[in-house]
């Protein structure tokens, strides 16, 4: 729901504009100039209402065009009640009092704002003004200035006016050009000083034919009722508040490039204006306004292509850094991927420099054990050299993951893929490890029946399955059970059950990665190097399948292997 | 037909054991450090079976393999190739080459010497 409370700004707008309809409607007299006072100090109150209201960061400067308004108001109850006074009246102190206060207050926001370090923006009002002064001095100040008709005193306050509104200006377009914001407040506020600027130039060119009542009074009415609405808006906060946007990029705006062409287009206008009126025109005003404008403007040029080289610069600066870290980075990924290799070739060199004497080792050693009836080996000799048989086997599968590991990780992992029967390598690789099952009085069962046909390497389907296998009699107690089965529809699956330790289903998801160890693992001292797992879950994903670990109730686990069909 | 098995491996230690282990099963052992010899060797004796090394100085054992074959009077000698290498792609060097068996290292000696008893009995 929206009230009035909720809009005062446009309540007060329409409020205004009635009073000045109605101004202009009640015929020229005592009403008239009571409602002209009115409005003004009306206007005054509701500045410093609407600060009190809206409490900004910096008050100062609305308290002084509050302060500002109310001079310009009580100079126009005065000329009222004087009625039409001669120049110079106690009127005028207060007219021209009240501009000093009014510019005062828009440098102080112009500064709230940060706006005093954009030097541009600074730049462009002077090349305004000085375009303004122009005007000012041809067509008000030449002619109060050289009427020597008038005296000393009124040629000098008439004068004032027109300074003071070159004043006013300069302090307009400052806090025009410099401001990053554009919010209503700041909108109503240059609207305000436009009127009151365009009412004292019409009122310059022909100040002897102004009567109260005459056209001219709307535009001090609107700037009056204008700048209260400023004040009352609550986006008037934001004015005094530092500028959000940093001058950090160079922009020009359309607003901006119209003020400066106006400018520096000035003294031509004159010039045809002074031409077309028939007046000799006044060179030495012409060539020092024409002069100082074209200065400043190429100065302010200067200036942009300055900024422009520096903003290049910067830019030159950073690209240079992002190449040189670029660089950088491309070396050390080499030096990176030099060391990676150097690794795997190393682990490969090992890996066979080590399988060389291990076949001495294990070849002697049985050599050694194999009875040929000529010499009886005592039992004792007999159990040592079996230590050194089993402890080579353990060493030599070591030596074998390291290298498949090895290779897998240098992207050398060939696969040799040809259709077999999953249910045949399984019954094969079962049989392998039925002397270690037996060795532990492990049941070792076989589900297997049929054909289930896929397209793989045989060594290393055979080496997963293995994997699996030893894996379920290293980690199941003597008397247990283990399970093979294989199974054929939809995709090749392959689960080995065991009744084993086991894991947690949180181990579960880690049993599969490299080097890994469960805690029960670790905690009964089962041997083993963590390699076995996840060289079963590469050669799945070799193969484009899949493997998983599945806890099973009342102890041990599943694992679960599913490769894709042969086709 | 020669009785004779040549073995060339160029490991002293490995040589020493293929030989006491064949030596044992009663065969009649000829023994080479190198391919060269092991040529040399094959070319002398006309042995019914040829174990060799792949991976042995000067001729390796797929050269001397294919020096073999291309000997008319060795087209008897049947040829089992020994590797250190596990690589799928030199087992298939190795029979296209035209070895009759492959064993890799390492070994077990029975089962090595199970594989020249079926080449040995087999050879024509």
């Amino acid at each position: 729901m929206t009230s009035w409370r909720d809009k005062p700004t446009e309540l007060l707008l329409a409020a205004g504009l009635v009073l000045i309809g109605v101004y202009f409607a009640v015929p020229r007299g005592n009403a008239q100039s009571v409602l002209y006072d009115l409005i003004g100090v009306g206007s005054a109150v509701l500045i410093a209402a609407g600060t009190t209201r809206n409490r900004p960061s910096r008050r100062t400067p609305w308290l002084l065009f509050a302060v500002g308004n109310l001079f310009f108001a009580v100079a126009d109850i005065i000329f009222n009640v004087l009625v039409n006074p001669p120049v110079p009246s106690v009127a005028d102190f207060f007219y021209l009092g009240g501009y000093p206060l009014l510019v005062l207050g828009l440098l102080l926001l112009l500064f709230a704002a940060g706006g005093h370090r954009r030097v541009a923006a600074l730049g462009d009002a002077t090349i305004v003004t000085f375009g303004f002064i122009l005007l000012q001095w041809v067509f008000i100040l030449d002619r109060i200035v050289s009427d020597h008709s008038l005296g000393v005193g009124e040629r000098a306050v008439s004068a004032a006016y027109p300074l003071m509104d070159i004043v006013l200006l300069a302090g307009l377009a400052g806090f025009f050009v410099s401001a990053a914001w554009r919010t209503p407040s700041f909108l109503l506020l240059v609207a305000s000083i436009a009127f009151l600027l365009i009412a004292d130039e019409a009122y310059g060119v022909g100040p002897n034919s102004y009567r109260s009542g005459d056209l001219i009074d709307a535009g001090w009415l609107l700037s009056y009722v204008l700048w209260a609405a400023a004040a009352v808006h609550p986006s008037m906060r934001d004015l005094s508040s530092p500028a959000r946007r940093e001058y950090g990029r160079l922009s020009v705006g359309g607003g901006r490039i119209a003020m400066l062409m106006g400018a520096l287009l000035a003294p031509a206008a004159v010039l045809l204006i002074q031409h077309l009126r028939g007046i000799a025109p006044l060179i030495p005003a012409l060539v020092i306004a024409s002069t100082v404008i074209s200065v400043l403007v190429v100065l302010r040029l200067v200036g942009i292509l300055r900024a422009l080289e520096r903003i290049r610069s910067r830019e030159r600066g950073a690209r240079a850094d992002a190449e040189q870290a670029q660089r950088l980075l491309e070396a050390q990924n080499l030096r990176l991927l030099e060391a990676d290799r150097m690794k795997d070739e190393f682990v490969a060199l090992i890996s066979h420099d080590l399988r060389t004497p291990l076949t001495s080792i294990m070849g002697y050693v049985e050599l050694a054990l194999d009875d040929d009836g000529e010499s009886e080996l005592d039992p004792e000799r007999r159990t040592y050299l079996e230590v050194v048989a089993r402890s080579s086997q353990r060493l030599l599968r070591l030596v074998d993951d390291l290298l498949f590991v090895a290779r897998l990780q240098s992207g050398r992992l060939d696969l040799t893929p040809s259709r077999l029967d999953l249910n045949e390598v399984a019954r094969q690789a079962a049989e392998e490890a039925r002397g270690r099952a037996d060795a532990k009085d492990l049941e070792l069962v076989v589900d297997a029946n049929g054909a289930v046909p896929v397209e793989a390497d045989r060594g290393r389907v055979f080496q997963l399955l293995d994997n699996l296998i030893s894996n379920a009699v290293k980690f199941t107690p003597d008397g247990g059970t283990i399970e093979i089965r294989v199974r054929g529809n939809g995709g090749a699956l392959l689960e080995v059950c065991d009744t084993g330790i086991g894991f947690t289903a949180a181990e579960a998801e880690r049993v599969f990665e490299r080097f890994y160890r469960t805690d029960r693992a670790v905690e009964r001292q089962v041997p083993g190097t963590g390699l076995g797992l996840f060289i079963a879950a590469a050669i799945a994903d070799a193969h484009g399948g899949r493997i998983s670990a599945h806890p099973r109730e009342g102890g041990g686990a599943v694992f679960r292997v599913e490769l894709p069909l042969a086709t | 037909m020669s009785k004779v098995v040549l073995v060339a491996d160029d490991d002293d230690d490995i040589l020493l054991l293929v030989t006491t282990r064949l030596q044992r099963d009663g065969y009649e052992v000829v023994s080479a450090r190198d391919g060269i010899s092991a040529l040399a060797l094959a070319r002398e004796h006309k042995p019914r079976v040829a174990v060799l090394d792949v991976g042995m100085p000067g001729l390796d054992g797929l050269e001397v393999l294919t020096a073999i074959r291309a000997a008319e009077e060795l087209h008897d000698t049947r040829v089992l190739l020994l590797t250190a290498k596990a690589q799928e792609s030199d087992v298939r060097r190795g029979f296209e080459s035209g070895a009759d068996a492959y064993v890799k290292k390492p070994f077990s000696p029975a089962e090595l010497a199970a594989r020249v008893r079926e080449l040995y009995e087999g050879a024509r």
